[in-house]
């Protein structure tokens, strides 16, 4: 559950970023009369993309009409209206736990027979997909994650500076890192606090306290006394919320020397990055993986070793790219969020 | 150490093959997902952040969990050793093509209404019953070493009110208090909290995630903290004075405080949960507060605990679901006072054999901090 900063800022999210979202949806929406899209706490961005709501629990489905302003149907209970107004971008709110039932009454009350797209039909809730049918038994629900898909796949100005300034909390964060520290519990804290102390909207952090040992980044859940041993070079990711925009970053600390070993191999990770969506020279690591928001999952897998089906982001998408690296007695990790370029153009990575 | 403890998973994992049998089912399809994550951690003992999870367990207790967030699913191979994970980018499908392979079995799924609709379609070539009421009665009647998951949990959550009394002080924001206090979990090894917080006076009517709302003199700062060991969550709600409490917030909380004992006074095994939300009710009508209980001023007046944080059963005058031994619950008078404004206090309790075991050691107060 959100329990980091979650606030609305007009002067890094005017009401003219919304409606300028809304107004390029609503003109991708032929043959819709009316596009439904879910979010909770797992599944935010399609939703804070549009309005800005993210919600800390429960559930909600925006109900973005052709003509008219949308509308959010939440789960949660009456008593944070307040909250909802103060933290998003939404002219009407309606309260009710059967968020599938009071929608498709919303949008049956004005057509019976409406055409409804609803993005990532498929993974949506049973329950919530059987109250839409039942409410509707007339509408007609088809799938409108490729309509969504096409047009958030680019980020505007307002979202790079979001990411900018998650991937700069980020950043902080993980300079709070001390080597020195006896246990992963404590440089876990550090970089949790940090984030949260700059304005957070959610941090998580995972770590390889000894990356010969393994190389895969875990979260911990043991007091300081069962901890596992720090080796010489260990791992530290945080995934890092701002207002809605989420980047991963990656660092590798080594404890015994002064003099980081990892300077070439992060000097190569840059220059795999800078050449996405070509991915050949990131392939040449020993893993790697590209992750972007396509739909409602803030980041979501695209490409990468283990990526069965990749989907190649697009020109001008801000993407977090992590990868091992074996070099100089590694491994290494790193990870940082991009922005792509216009085509022919290099990507660049948010420092 | 991985978030696993074995013998505990192992042990649900037992029930959980009981309950199938009796109930003569093959297979279970088990949904999670960071916000409903109690019915996963239940089967698989992973702890879902990000994405969706399913579980398909077989009877013979072999598990595998499938993850759509590849972060994720990295996490569960270190973190749950037990199960086999499998990563895909659509979910729904890759289950369905593990489900083609058992359609003649007879399979349930929990929490059913949460599969991805593709899985529960009637055109699949299988057919998936609710299972969700044969999980429920696993996650809400808790076994021995789970209470004291939630017992060690209680002790995080005593201290760490203690340090969240540190942390309020006139001028700060309330999100840098909570930042503090979710320093403060992660180096006590707990990796997750649910917490909302508030802080004002009249014009506050709930909590809410932190703000960047300052503290200010006088102000009631409100909290739930709701820490989690081995996925185990407990909670506590406690409220403070930026300064000395006036008599008005010392009258009031002294209601809240003769409600949460008569609420904790009536549970006991064979009490409904009604009727620790009427005992605790009766109090402030007694008060001339009747409308203060009301869904207009407060959700809920308590609720189950365990692997969910708002788990079943919801106090409330209307749920009659029978307590018994081994239910672990929050008792929460929390609502709005129309004199000083939105009040909370809350203790974690058991039901056992003969009674309720108190699992909140801080007192009973409205705590001052210096302004």
């Amino acid at each position: 559950m959100r329990r980091g900063l979650i606030a609305r800022s007009r002067a890094e999210l005017p009401d003219a970023v919304f409606d300028g979202r809304l107004e390029r949806l609503r003109a991708a929406m032929a043959g819709l009369d009316a596009l439904l899209v879910y979010t909770n706490n797992t599944r935010p961005a399609g939703v804070s993309w549009l309005v800005g709501f993210i919600p800390y629990w429960s559930e909600a489905m925006l109900v973005l009409p052709r003509t008219g302003p949308p509308v959010l149907v939440v789960a949660l209970t009456f008593r944070v209206k307040p909250w909802i107004e103060r933290t998003s971008r939404v002219a009407e709110v309606v309260f009710n736990p059967r968020i599938g039932i009071e929608t498709a009454r919303l949008i049956a009350a004005k057509k019976a027979d409406a055409a409804v797209g609803v993005v990532d039909f498929d993974h949506l809730s049973a329950g919530i997909a059987d109250d839409l049918r039942e409410a509707g038994p007339r509408l007609v629900f088809s799938d409108a994650s490729e309509l969504f898909a096409a047009l958030r796949a680019s980020a505007d100005p307002a979202e790079i500076t979001l990411t900018a300034r998650a991937s700069s909390i980020a950043a902080s964060a993980l300079s709070r890192i001390d080597p020195r520290e006896p246990g992963i519990g404590a440089i876990v804290a550090a970089v949790e606090g940090e984030a949260r102390r700059l304005g957070a909207e959610e941090v998580y952090v995972a770590a390889a306290p000894d990356l010969a040992r393994d190389r895969r980044l875990m979260r911990f859940e043991s007091g300081p006394a069962d901890e596992p041993a720090l080796g010489a070079r260990l791992a530290v990711r945080a995934s890092v919320a701002y207002k809605g925009s989420w980047v991963r970053r990656v660092v590798t600390i080594e404890r015994d020397t002064m003099a980081s070993r990892a300077e070439k191999a992060a000097a190569a990770f840059a220059e795999a990055v800078a050449r996405l969506p070509d991915d050949r020279a990131l392939s040449q690591f020993a893993s790697f993986m590209v992750e972007g928001c396509r739909l409602s999952q803030p980041l979501e897998a695209l490409m990468g070793s283990g990526v069965a089906e990749p989907r190649a982001p697009a020109a001008g998408a801000v993407v977090s790219v992590q990868a091992c690296i074996e070099a100089d007695g590694g491994p290494f990790l790193f990870g940082a969020p991009a922005l792509l370029g216009a085509r022919g153009e290099t990507a660049s990575t948010f420092v | 150490m991985p978030a696993n403890d074995t013998t505990l998973g192992d042990a649900r994992r037992q029930r959980l093959l009981g309950a199938m049998e009796a109930a003569g089912i093959d297979e279970i399809v088990v949904y999670g997902n960071a916000w409903q994550a109690d019915y996963l951690r239940y089967v698989a003992d992973f702890g879902i952040l990000e994405g969706h999870g399913i579980a398909v367990i077989s009877a013979d207790g072999a598990t595998e969990l499938f993850l759509d967030s590849a972060t994720d699913a990295e996490r569960a191979e270190v973190e749950a050793p037990s199960v086999t994970v499998r990563r895909a980018g659509d979910i729904a499908r890759a289950v369905g093509a593990r489900l083609d392979r058992v359609a003649n079995h007879r399979l349930a799924a929990a929490p059913r209404r949460f599969l991805p609709k593709w899985l529960a379609d009637a055109e699949r070539s299988f057919t998936i019953e609710d299972g969700t009421a044969l999980l429920d009665k696993l996650l809400m009647h808790k076994l021995p070493a789970e209470i004291d998951a939630i017992r060690c949990a209680a002790r995080i959550a005593d201290d760490a009110y203690g340090e969240f009394v540190k942390a309020v002080a006139p001028g700060r924001r309330q999100y840098e208090i909570v930042a503090d206090l979710e320093a403060y979990l992660r180096r006590r090894g707990c990796p997750d909290n649910f917490m909302i917080i508030g802080s004002g006076g009249k014009d506050v009517f709930g909590m809410t995630p932190p703000s960047e709302r300052r503290i200010a003199a006088g102000d009631l700062v409100t909290t739930e903290l709701t820490p989690a060991v081995e996925g185990y969550y407990v909670q506590i709600c406690r409220t403070l004075v930026a300064g000395k409490a006036t008599p008005a917030q010392a009258g009031a909380f002294a209601i809240y405080r003769e409600a949460l004992e008569a609420g904790i006074a009536a549970v006991k095994p064979g009490a409904t949960a009604a009727d620790v939300a009427r005992a605790e009710n009766d109090v402030f009508r007694r008060y001339g507060l009747g409308d203060y209980v009301t869904s207009k001023y407060t959700r809920v007046r308590g609720h189950g605990i365990g692997l969910f944080c708002d788990s079943k059963p919801h106090i409330l005058e209307d749920v009659d679901t029978e307590l018994s031994p081994g239910m672990a619950l929050i008792v929460h008078p929390n609502t709005y006072h129309p004199e000083v404004g939105y009040l909370v206090l809350g203790d974690a309790v058991v039901v056992t054999q003969t009674g309720v075991e108190v699992l909140c050691r801080t007192p009973r107060q409205l705590f001052e901090v210096p302004a």
